[in-house]
């Protein structure tokens, strides 16, 4: 018996779920020669679409392929979803590889969880296109498994799943940045430490438009943040301000501290003689410094573009 | 193309009206293609799944998409989970759907909610699952907000509709 297939033991005839694909059915177990080697393989046929696939039978196990659920796991999926869940990843990227790993190798409870947890996500906001496909492939994944495990109607499956999901009667609630912070403050985090401060943290091609208007002003330069340091400082994100260690008594309290590069200090001159502010400086390259002109004389015709012309031959006559 | 066929008298100017709903909402035709008769043994509330097996005398072509609709109740089914509330029942990636019009009395009546459940059963057929989006047709349809909405789908659900479209083999 080859390693890590003890722990399966496949008939032909069994149903399978192959991870990712879908309910199979084992249509053949023999014995091909490939580069010499004879190898037992697993042939099994998708029966949403009759799609064939073949698994060295050493490999059934590595690769998560498993027995159908049971009608038991089906009920257990049903309580799992019906539990009144708010926790949801709000880092994209943890998020992203969360759900990866429960798509591959969680079997069918982490579909489920992928399934109520952008559930829940899009109560907050609507998902991503990305993650709208996740969820999609999630939900035909386990109603498949779940019609497959009760030998039902897939609509039927569908709806026994949602009728947990959205009950009969009541709409979906409405929520907001801070219910999902909730669990890292009782776990004694703060929010800004975890890089939330009440935001979603999008991937950047998603971010929602209709926040860049206040966020893109730190990000247009140095300027940008120069001037922006005598008015209030909008909301970061990030990491909050270190206290300071010798804060001074009675004095003002410090301007919070920014990222990036530290606006440069102004010429004290300028602000001590109250003159007029400094014109704002011009993105881009800074002009090319004229060649000294000799005053009256007529200014240089303009550069032609290409090649210069060719010197013509001194004409003899 | 899609079919409907009642399996009760309607007015053809309101089947007119659902055909030019379905047309936009899908992109594919839709006709209104006869009666068709409740099979016997069967009777009000109607047992949706076996009324969409049991009727006879449908004619249609590959890939069409055949809705039946009917005046009388369907009756409630009972899941794993509970009760769902049955307005219309479908085959997901089949090509038949039912549609029960009840408790309006005629499809003026209720023409947007009714319409709704109508794309949400085609869209079944059509391999659509249960959308997310409140607006959508495909959002569950026992939610009290479903029949306030409009006959459409969201922008995922209409580009799939639309590639299963495509990809039918006919």
């Amino acid at each position: 018996m080859p390693e890590g297939s003890a722990s399966l033991q496949l008939a032909v005839g069994d149903r399978v779920v192959y991870p990712n694909q879908g309910v199979c059915r084992v249509s053949a177990i023999d014995v091909k020669e490939v580069a010499g080697q004879k190898l037992t393989f697993v042939t099994m046929r998708r029966e949403e679409d009759g799609a064939v696939v073949m698994v060295p039978q050493g490999k059934v196990v590595s690769i998560g392929v498993r027995k159908v659920a049971t009608a038991e796991d089906v009920e257990r999926i049903f309580e799992f979803l019906r539990s009144d869940s708010d926790k949801a990843d709000l880092d994209w990227k943890q998020r992203a590889r969360t759900n990866l790993d429960r798509m591959t190798q969680g079997g069918i409870l982490g579909m489920a969880e992928v399934v109520k947890g952008l559930q829940v996500l899009s109560e907050l906001r609507p998902l991503p296109t990305k993650e709208r496909e996740l969820y999609d492939n999630a939900r035909h994944l386990l109603v498949m498994e779940v019609a497959a495990a009760l030998g039902t109607a897939e609509v039927n499956a569908e709806d026994a799943i949602d009728i947990v999901l959205f009950p009969p009667g009541r709409e979906r609630p409405k929520r907001t940045a801070a219910e999902f912070q909730r669990d890292e403050d009782e776990l004694g985090l703060d929010g800004d430490l975890m890089g939330l401060d009440g935001d979603l943290d999008l991937p950047p091609d998603e971010e929602a438009p209709a926040e860049s208007s206040e966020e893109e002003a730190p990000e247009e330069g140095e300027e940008a943040e120069a001037e922006e340091g005598e008015e209030a400082a909008p909301k970061k994100r990030g990491r909050p301000p270190k206290a300071k260690a010798e804060a001074p008594a009675g004095g003002e309290a410090p301007a919070p501290k920014k990222r990036g590069r530290p606006p440069k200090p102004k010429p004290e001159a300028t602000a001590a003689a109250g003159g007029e502010p400094p014109a704002p400086k011009k993105r881009g390259r800074p002009p090319k410094p004229k060649p000294p002109e000799a005053e009256g004389a007529a200014p240089a015709a303009p550069k032609k573009r290409g090649r210069p012309p060719k010197a013509k031959p001194p004409e003899s006559e | 193309m899609i079919r409907v066929v009642t399996l009760d008298s309607f007015d053809d100017k309101q089947l007119a009206k659902l055909n030019r709903t379905l047309y936009t909402a899908f992109g594919v035709g839709s006709e209104h293609s006869g009666t068709a008769d409740v099979p016997a043994g069967l009777s009000e509330p109607l047992d949706a799944e076996k009324l969409v097996d049991q009727v006879k005398g449908i004619r249609s072509y590959q890939d069409d998409k055949v809705l039946l609709l009917t005046l009388r109740k369907l009756k409630e089914r009972e899941l794993p989970s509970g009760m769902a509330p049955t307005q219309g029942f479908a085959r997901f990636g089949k090509d038949r759907a039912v549609l029960s019009v009840h408790p309006h009395k005629d499809l003026e009546a209720g023409y947007k909610a009714i319409a709704r459940h109508a794309l949400h059963q085609l869209g079944h057929l059509w391999e659509l699952h249960h959308c997310l989006d409140p607006r959508c047709s495909m959002y569950p349809p026992w939610t009290p907000s479903f029949a306030q909405g409009e006959p459409i789908f969201c922008t995922f659900c209409r580009e799939k509709s639309e590639q299963k479209i495509r990809l039918a083999k006919s």
